[in-house]
């Protein structure tokens, strides 16, 4: 029973946060991230770090990376990198031999991007998802349309979940340039990076553009859940953050001849702040680690407590940190909405906390048997 | 990351398992409960206690010089889990097991230790705290109970106030001021006292819930040996800082996880089954999202403390950290008996002994009784307080 990370995840963890404190500074975010990024961060191993070492790649789990999504969170990492990681990660695990020789090479190396589409207008859940693949010839031709996709305009392969049929849901592998493809970018909240809303009129699709060769639930449910985590992941590094700069400006700014944090209305909101990120902590480790060890259904559980948890707990605290900076929070320049903006995306996508509590008790009551 | 058991965990886990089986009454937990009378109610948990020391499995974490089994970090959370999941009481002695022990262990003098704490572990004295006074609560540094040298004994003088347990108690710790020109943290002193000294009196305080668990109590001319006095005279502030952090501690936390959880099955059970119109409570959606609420933070308050565990296992020192756990659980838990209120709607005015009551009342006392969690062991505003300066590093 150990429920903490080893010196090594430790290790990689300071690597990451003092490569993103030279690589992104508040200036890189409010002017869009720089291409160096994807590459300094590729030579840290973290985009081959869940490629199966027969394929190239390290090997490892989302254990190893809970950390670095962390990270990821306190430097608000635009939201492209750990899409892709995701993407990466569940290529790595349902791939075809053809699929894994074809994408991961590349996606290792941080310069094949890849890009998971899985929200709609109407839903960003698996199993309310309209975009359709239907049988044409001997492939499928695809329709729907999908938003907030992670610049797909730079993504070399789009991961689009789709309907095959009324049961079957799966994981389609498509160029953003394949014709019936259209992209608009769209106008979004979060300030650090591009987005894109993907439109695919009678799209061709072949069996081998399918991830695993055929069409399968787990494999979206089981990307639905990495992507989740990896969400809650970084909206605690985001939580984790915004408390910092709190703690550092009331512990300098001074009012009525004090210390802003000596008062006490300060000191317990901070207090209240970090017992939030404290259990956010738990929360999404504990989900990092059920991604790589646990069954389906603990997975599951696990993933929507820490969805749930961390996004109604990141924004309590980034509410805060805006509200105990006073007018300069409010401002443009200081930054913090750029934090704001962002878990804002993060709560909506993937499940809100809403759909995820609906999970968490729905699994709870069926394991007791009760029903309702 | 690993949160399987070693096969050593595993075999303390069925032993203890087979102990319980075979010690706790026939049909325990589904046709025979803890006596409702709380005279009676508290003789059993002694009669309990003595027992779980016979099997030896009291004072598990103790060193095994004083009769514990030294037991590990995980052993005890296993052992918390067994308890938990059997429904097994808790022993009456807790302040005597988990504080006073804790507290001569690591200030007590050789004397100290070798008369008190085998009577601690074989249950055989119950201790109660007298720490918190009238005028001393959050501010618990300005006790006024006054305790004078004369001769060979402190002269105590003074009152205390939410001693629980007093009424069945052969033993107290008790905060005294012994320097009163002393700035307030530097004049308190630590001593034992013997409950049958003359002098004392006890008396009963009723609770929001109705109990009697805590009492007030009065000290008059007591007379206590200056061999029971603990660690250095004028030093005892520190000492009652080590009692503290072991009242907060992650140990403590998961074992009430635990207990916590299995309230909130049975909400959820109940919710199950009641009435709410023209279908079931649990079918009720908001009630869903709130019940769902309290599921996923009483889970986290689990995990919270198994990273607790796991830094103590790699011998981080115990500090301000327990102030976040005890804040955490403590206001998770209140918003669980207001959602189970809710639950029961028209039906959660009413009580025990009422022919409608749902569950017997278990959930209306347990709602009265959660007011509590935010006070005790330090109310939640103090416990900001530590967390603020302490672990955020903020200006006093």
């Amino acid at each position: 029973m150990d429920f903490d990370f080893s010196q090594e995840q430790y290790m990689f963890q300071d690597t990451i946060r003092e490569l993103l404190a030279n690589a992104l500074t508040m200036e890189h975010l409010r002017n869009g991230a720089t291409e160096e990024l994807w590459e300094q961060l590729a030579e840290t191993g973290v985009f081959a770090l869940l490629t199966g070492e027969a394929d190239g790649g390290l090997g490892l789990g989302f254990t190893d990376l809970a950390l670095v999504f962390e990270e990821f969170g306190r430097a608000l990492v635009p939201a492209p990198v750990a899409a892709a990681i995701v993407a990466g990660g569940v290529i790595a695990r349902f791939g075809t031999p053809e699929q894994r020789a074809e994408l991961l090479p590349g996606h290792g190396e941080g310069r094949l991007r890849l890009s998971p589409a899985f929200a709609e207008a109407g839903t960003t859940i698996p199993s309310a998802m309209t975009a359709t693949a239907r049988p044409a010839g001997t492939g499928w031709t695809v329709s729907g349309s999908k938003i907030l996709v992670p610049d797909a305009a730079a993504a070399d392969k789009l991961l689009v979940a789709l309907r095959f049929g009324d049961d079957e849901l799966g994981l389609a592998l498509i160029e953003p340039t394949r014709a019936g493809v259209a992209l608009r970018e769209q106008n979004v909240l979060d300030l650090t990076a591009r987005y894109h809303e993907v439109t695919f009129d009678r799209v061709a699709l072949a069996a081998s553009d399918i991830l695993g060769g055929k069409p399968d639930s787990a494999t979206v449910v089981a990307c639905f859940d990495a992507a989740a985590a990896v969400a809650a992941l970084q909206m605690t590094g985001m939580a984790a953050r915004t408390l910092d700069e709190a703690v550092t400006y009331v512990g300098q700014r001074k009012q009525f001849d004090r210390l802003l944090g000596s008062f006490q209305a300060i000191k317990h909101r901070c207090a209240d702040m970090a017992v939030a990120v404290d259990a956010c902590r738990s929360a999404a480790y504990y989900a990092a680690w059920a991604l790589d060890e646990a069954a389906p259904d603990e997975r599951a559980r696990a993933v929507s407590m820490a969805k749930s948890w961390c996004g109604d707990n990141a924004r309590f605290t980034c509410n805060q940190a805006i509200q105990l900076h006073g007018g300069i929070g409010f401002t443009w320049e200081l930054g913090l909405h750029l934090f704001l903006r962002r878990i804002k995306c993060e709560e909506a996508s993937f499940g809100d906390a809403d759909w995820h509590r609906e999970r968490v008790i729905d699994a709870t009551l069926r394991s007791m048997e009760l029903t309702g | 990351m690993d949160f399987t058991y070693s096969p050593e965990d595993i075999a303390f886990r069925d032993e203890l398992r087979g102990w319980l089986a075979t010690n706790l009454p026939q049909g325990w937990g589904e046709t025979v409960f803890l006596p409702e009378d709380e005279d009676e109610n508290a003789m059993f948990r002694l009669d309990w206690e003595r027992k779980l020391y016979k099997g030896g499995w009291n004072g598990i974490a103790w060193p095994r010089e004083y009769g514990g089994r030294g037991a590990t970090l995980i052993e005890q959370a296993i052992f918390a889990e067994e308890m938990a999941r059997a429904k097994a009481p808790e022993g009456l002695n807790i302040i005597g097991r988990n504080l006073v022990a804790t507290t001569l262990l690591h200030h007590g003098s050789d004397a100290q230790k070798a008369r008190f704490l085998p009577k601690i572990i074989s249950g055989e004295e119950v201790w109660c705290q007298g720490f918190s006074e009238p005028n001393a609560g959050s501010d618990l540094a300005a006790v006024r109970c006054q305790a004078v040298r004369d001769g060979n004994h402190f002269v105590v003088n003074g009152q205390k106030i939410w001693t629980s347990f007093a009424q069945y108690s052969q033993w107290c710790i008790l905060l005294a001021r012994t320097d009163p020109s002393a700035p307030k943290h530097k004049g308190i002193s630590f001593l034992l006292v013997d409950m049958k000294t003359p002098g004392i009196t006890i008396r009963p305080l009723r609770q929001i819930s109705g109990e009697c668990e805590f009492n007030e109590t009065f000290f008059d001319d007591v007379r206590v040996p200056v061999e029971n006095l603990v660690g250095e005279l004028n030093g005892g502030w520190r000492i009652a800082m080590t009692t503290l952090a072991y009242e907060r501690g992650p140990e403590d936390a998961l074992g009430r996880q635990l207990v916590f959880r299995q309230e909130l099955d049975q909400l959820l059970a109940t919710a199950a089954k009641l009435q709410r119109g023209n279908q079931t409570a649990i079918e009720d959606s908001l009630l869903r999202q709130k019940l769902a609420k309290s599921l996923v933070a009483i889970e986290i308050m689990r995990l919270n403390c198994l990273r607790a565990f796991s830094k103590s296992l790699k011998g981080a020192p115990r500090g301000a950290e327990a102030s976040m756990n005890k804040l955490y659980w403590s206001h998770v838990m209140q918003d669980m008996f207001d959602t189970a209120m809710e639950v029961l709607g028209p039906l959660a005015p009413l009580t025990a002994g009422d022919a409608r009551a749902v569950d017997g009342g278990r959930f209306q006392l347990a709602f009265l009784r959660s007011k509590a969690f935010t006070i005790y062991s330090g109310s939640s505003e103090i416990q900001r307080n530590i967390i603020a300066e302490r672990v955020l590093g903020l200006p006093k």
